[in-house]
């Protein structure tokens, strides 16, 4: 093997330990990002580092979405039972806080390695 | 002779005259090794994974995962259940304009008229669910859940005046005041209004499930609010489903499910309002008018989605001490009921495939079915 040869194997070694932490690999940061879905749509996505406060408009109303120190919360919507707020700050992939009556649905994005693949409730 | 051959080992220079055929096979070494990465990284694009899409459809929250290698594939297949689920819902709706507003408007009549095919299996299943759980399911309470405030989106703030209550009690609304005739209904005393709620979901999860393996999607999890079907596995592994601890949030048990399974839950916590002190949750006694008091939560393992739903409901309403009797009656033998002191009443073949997931493990009665 050259010199060459070698320095192509090791381009190619490099090449795939990179694409392997592109595809496969846990480096990207998991609940980097809010997803806010209103009605049928998504309405907003934003980055959990940027504070932030948002209205979002629905059926019921208009919940308030404040986003802060890298963590979003359901800080206001118009359900009785306040469950939407309830649900406190998501800061983790997977978290979420729904307002049924609103029809808004706020969840972290991000790779979560959960112990489950749903939960029955 | 076009000089020197090159030693193997010696720098493929095109600048210098080199042998033809050691050229060839150092340039197609050099090649192949090019390409193993850019393989590499198409297998790598490859590599099926679970895509979880959640959407609010059907009144709850919608979860549905697939585990595929297509990411374009996933995302029509969640598509497809929440275009599914939002045409069902509309039809099926027992109190807004559509097929089932319709029909229940036409049963307040008390005359004869055409049932909308969409309505008229539901409305067949309908009586025979309720038949099958000795009436403990009631899938005609919908002026009940109108009555206590459950049937829109905001929570109830007071229980019905008494007086509500008994006037209800006394028509006892029931689907045998339905007559049936080919495509052809009526009800025959006042009070019927179709609240498909307790088994709609169930049997909309097995039909966005059907749409699903059409699609060809093999692995997937449809989750509408605690009505959950799974087909095939992610990867070598059986998918893993947790129960929710009807005290909190947190997982009360863990079952794995693998092939074609479903598990329904129901529980007191899904909508309940406080007053005075006293806590009302909407799943209702038809024989009392009022919140059942005997149960916690309910779950049920079955292959059925619409009976599945609604026998949680029923067994919901029969409490520990007819669990036995009305899970046999409806042919679920895969229950576990959790009481208000937090012990459970399960059938040996659910002990079999539940573990619990809390320390200390709960008392654990086990029930035997009745033929």
């Amino acid at each position: 093997m050259t010199r060459a040869d070698t320095l192509v194997v090791l381009a190619a070694a490099l090449l795939v330990g990179w694409s392997y932490t592109q595809f496969w690999g846990t480096l990207s940061t998991p609940g980097a990002e809010v997803r806010i879905v209103a009605g049928g749509e998504e309405f907003a996505r934003l980055p959990l580092n940027t504070d932030t406060r948002l209205d979002v408009p629905g059926p019921a109303g208009v919940t308030l979405v404040e986003i802060s120190d890298g963590a979003a919360r359901c800080a206001r919507s118009p359900g009785a039972a306040g469950i939407c707020q309830r649900s406190g700050w998501l800061r983790e992939a997977g978290d979420m806080a729904v307002s049924l009556p609103n029809r808004v649905l706020i969840e972290v994005l991000g790779d979560a390695e959960t112990r489950f693949d749903s939960i029955n409730y | 002779m076009r000089g020197r051959p090159q030693p193997e080992h010696a720098p493929q220079s095109c600048a210098h005259p080199v042998d033809r055929a050691l050229t060839h096979t150092s340039m197609t070494r050099t090649l192949t090794l090019l390409l193993i990465p850019f393989v590499l990284l198409l297998a790598a694009c490859e590599r099926p994974a679970i895509h979880t899409e959640r959407m609010l459809a059907f009144g709850t929250l919608v979860e549905v995962s697939i585990y595929t290698a297509d990411e374009d594939l996933a995302r029509a297949g969640a598509n497809a259940v929440r275009e599914d689920f939002e045409y069902m819902h509309r039809a099926w709706h027992p109190w807004q304009p559509g097929a089932m507003g319709r029909t229940n408007q036409l049963l307040a009549m008390e005359g004869w008229f055409s049932v909308s095919p969409s309505i008229l299996p539901l409305l067949k299943l309908a009586a025979e669910l309720e038949a099958a759980s000795d009436g403990l399911f009631n899938p005609v309470m919908g002026e009940l859940m109108e009555i206590w405030g459950f049937h829109g989106d905001e929570e109830p703030q007071a229980p019905p005046e008494e007086e509500r209550i008994q006037e209800w009690l006394e028509r006892a609304p029931s689907t045998r005041y339905i007559e049936l005739d080919g495509i052809r209904a009526r009800a025959t005393r006042p009070g019927v209004r179709l609240d498909p709620g307790g088994f709609a979901k169930g049997y909309a999860v097995d039909r966005a499930m059907e749409r699903l393996m059409d699609m060809g999607i093999d692995h997937a999890i449809i989750n509408a609010g605690g009505d959950l079907r799974a087909i095939g596995q992610p990867g070598r592994r059986a998918w893993r489903i947790g129960i929710r601890h009807p005290d909190g949030e947190g997982v009360l048990a863990s079952l794995e499910l693998q092939g074609d399974e479903s598990v329904y839950t129901s529980g007191d916590y899904e909508r309940y309002f406080v007053h005075d002190g006293t806590r009302y949750h909407h799943i209702l006694d038809p024989r009392t008018a009022r919140p059942a008091r005997e149960t916690r939560s309910v779950t049920v393992m079955h292959h059925d989605g619409a009976l599945a739903d609604a026998a949680s409901t029923a067994l919901f309403v029969a409490g520990p001490e007819r669990l036995g009797e009305i899970a046999g009656r409806m042919g679920v033998h895969k229950v576990m009921l959790v009481d208000p002191d937090g012990e459970v009443h399960m059938t040996g073949a659910m002990a079999e495939r539940i573990r619990f997931e809390i320390d200390p493990a709960p008392t654990v009665h086990i029930v035997e079915l009745s033929q």
